[in-house]
């Protein structure tokens, strides 16, 4: 019973992804020309006035280590808690290495 | 006292506190416990200090790497703002707070537990996942806060690895919750394909001007992957396993903190600063509802069968957010009217009261298993005899709870009450339904504390400096919020709720930031 509701559920959010997956009405891909400047004027102005404003010729660099540098300080914290985590939970049992 | 120049330390701190863990910890236990006080300490200074500039001095907008967001010639943000309102400063606030006394408990209680410079790292990355969340105004850097605060939290539930519960709790959160957040980067990835930004003010501008089906879709994920980290029924299953099995400072922070930041705070701030124009209010505002009183009930109910202390206190914290949700969804659903704000501002003032009053009782209950050894309520009959101080601390936190009038539990839940009774009379006997159970759950363990002392308890006494002085603290901040209820309602929570509902004035901060 649960895992029927569970599957209809799934089915029923695959659906609704496919549904707005349809450019016509919902998610365009890949868009150029005047969709370009609609859709993606940020990474537009990036393209445009990343050399200039930070510096580094490969754009990518210039967006997560200047503009969008501070996520990149916590995508650095993440691997940081995930390894201190990893180390914590793999320690010796208490009054194991006795 | 200007906030823009203090903002930043409230991350600085606590980053760097947590990064240089590993080094000061080589100096041995005394400087590792000193060194997690101090940072967390001045943690709790930068944000009381950043609580009072932003009451004094409004909202603060803070563009990390420029003047302000915008680049040259565009007019729309590019790079990553922090936008700190009053109700972002009340979270800063609440999470400074608690976590400080956490902190405090822990020198003590985790004096037997092995691995405590790891310990100490997670728990300052969990403040500042927590902060991070409270302070962002962006979107993507939300969901980045997110995965920090729930990676901490699910090697902190986890963190005791030679008991068999740690590690199962740990294995179903870290499951549920992974599924829950990749929900929310779904969501963040829609909105993006759609709009092209990431920032929350401006995404509410593009919203309000194109409001499409993706944007609906978007939505949906965002408030089922919030439900499950806020711990709503029916996904409260997690909460339920995983508050019992972590040592009891990370339950005061979990069940105080990062269900509030994680889930009720982020679902405020998506549907009413980034959706508040562009979707039906009173739509998502019943879909809330709904939610909350499945959870009022079921949390309330189970916490009154529980055996187990500290499942009930997580049962409990469960039916407590059933209320600040229930605040939540008539803030929505009643957008607007006198009923509406007075909800919100309800549902603000019990997310303050309840961090205040389950870390406390989580706190009392790992005061009791470190003296006893035992979570079982029945092995803990006439624990007043022998832990006097706790045994009336923990008076003071259930009659909080539960919302006896000089307690600030009291003003909380009447402004939740008084405007469910407003707006729908069936919510109302709801909530009232839920206290009962709240009521008997609570006065189970009162009663049990003061029945006849078992054998058990006859050698047990109350906990050391370092435990026992959080919780005083604790329980006299319930007090004396308990003396002034309308005065805080009328001078913060109110304010707070104008400010939440206030839409245009998150956006106008954002596009009029010097």
């Amino acid at each position: 019973m649960k895992r029927t509701i569970a599957y209809l559920s799934l089915l029923f959010i695959v659906g609704a992804l496919l549904y707005i997956a349809n450019p016509n009405y919902g998610l365009k891909f890949g868009p150029g020309g005047e969709d370009w400047l609609k859709y993606r004027y940020t990474d537009n102005y990036y393209i445009e006035h990343g050399v200039e404003e930070v510096g580094g010729t490969n754009i990518v660099t210039d967006i997560v280590f200047d503009y969008r540098g501070y996520d990149t300080i916590g995508e650095a914290t993440v691997l940081f808690t995930a390894i201190a985590g990893a180390i914590a939970l793999l320690r010796p049992w208490r009054g194991d290495g006795k | 006292m200007n906030g823009e120049i203090i903002l930043p330390y409230l991350i600085i701190v606590p980053l760097f506190g947590a990064f240089s863990m590993p080094i000061v910890s080589l100096a041995g236990r005394k400087a590792r416990e000193a060194w997690a006080v101090l940072v967390s300490g001045i943690t709790f200074i930068v944000g009381s200090a950043i609580f009072y500039a932003v009451y004094e001095n409004g909202p603060i907008l803070y563009t990390l790497g420029a003047k302000n967001p915008f680049g040259q010639g565009a007019g729309f943000p590019i790079r990553i703002v922090w936008e700190v309102d009053l109700l972002s400063a009340l979270m800063v606030l609440m999470v400074t707070f608690v976590a400080f006394l956490a902190v405090l408990y822990s020198i003590g209680y985790m004096r037997h537990d092995t691995g405590l410079d790891k310990y100490y790292t997670l728990v300052i990355i969990l403040e500042l996942g927590m902060l991070g969340i409270a302070i962002t105004g962006d979107l993507f850097n939300f969901y980045v806060f997110l995965e920090i605060m729930s990676i901490a939290s699910y090697a902190l539930v986890a963190f005791r690895n030679d008991t068999w519960e740690g590690i199962e709790a740990g294995i179903k959160y870290m499951f549920v919750g992974s599924v829950a957040s990749s929900f929310v980067l779904l969501g963040i990835a829609l909105l993006y394909g759609q709009y092209g930004t990431l920032t929350m003010g401006y995404l509410a501008i593009k919203l309000a001007q194109n409001p499409t089906v993706v944007a609906k879709v978007a939505l949906a994920f965002f408030i089922a992957g919030l439900l499950f980290k806020s711990g709503a029924s029916p996904v409260h299953m997690w909460l339920a396993d995983a508050h019992p099995a972590a040592p009891s400072s990370i339950s005061a922070m979990l069940s105080g903190l990062v269900i509030k930041i994680g889930g009720v705070y982020a679902l405020a701030r998506i549907l009413f600063s980034i959706y508040g124009a562009s979707v039906s209010m009173k739509t998502v505002g019943w879909i809330i509802i709904i939610f909350a009183c499945i959870t009022l009930i079921i949390g309330n109910a189970m916490a009154v069968i529980q055996e187990d202390m500290k499942r009930l206190l997580a049962y409990s914290s469960v039916g407590q957010i059933g209320y600040i949700l229930l605040g939540l969804g008539i803030g929505l659903a009643g957008y607007g009217t006198k009923a509406g704000e007075i909800a919100i501002a309800g549902a603000v003032y019990h997310t303050f009261n309840h961090a205040l009053m389950k870390a406390l009782l989580f706190l009392i209950a790992g005061a009791v298993i470190h003296e006893l050894g035992t979570r079982n309520l029945n092995e803990l009959s006439g624990l007043a005899k022998t832990m006097p101080k706790t045994t009336f601390a923990f008076l003071i936190g259930a009659a909080a709870i539960i919302g006896m009038p000089p307690l600030n539990g009291f003003a909380s839940k009447w402004l939740i009450y008084e405007s469910s009774a407003t707006f729908n009379q069936v919510l109302a006997t709801i909530a009232i339904i839920g206290t009962a159970f709240c009521t008997a759950a609570y006065v189970r363990v009162l009663y049990t504390f003061f029945g006849r002392p078992s054998e058990k308890v006859m050698k047990a006494k109350d906990p050391e400096a370092s435990m026992l002085w959080p919780v005083v603290i604790l329980a006299l901040a319930i007090i004396i919020m308990g003396l002034f209820p309308w005065q805080i309602s009328d001078k913060i929570m109110i304010p707070v709720a104008r400010t939440l509902e206030n839409q245009l004035g998150y956006v106008a901060t954002l596009m009029g930031g010097a």
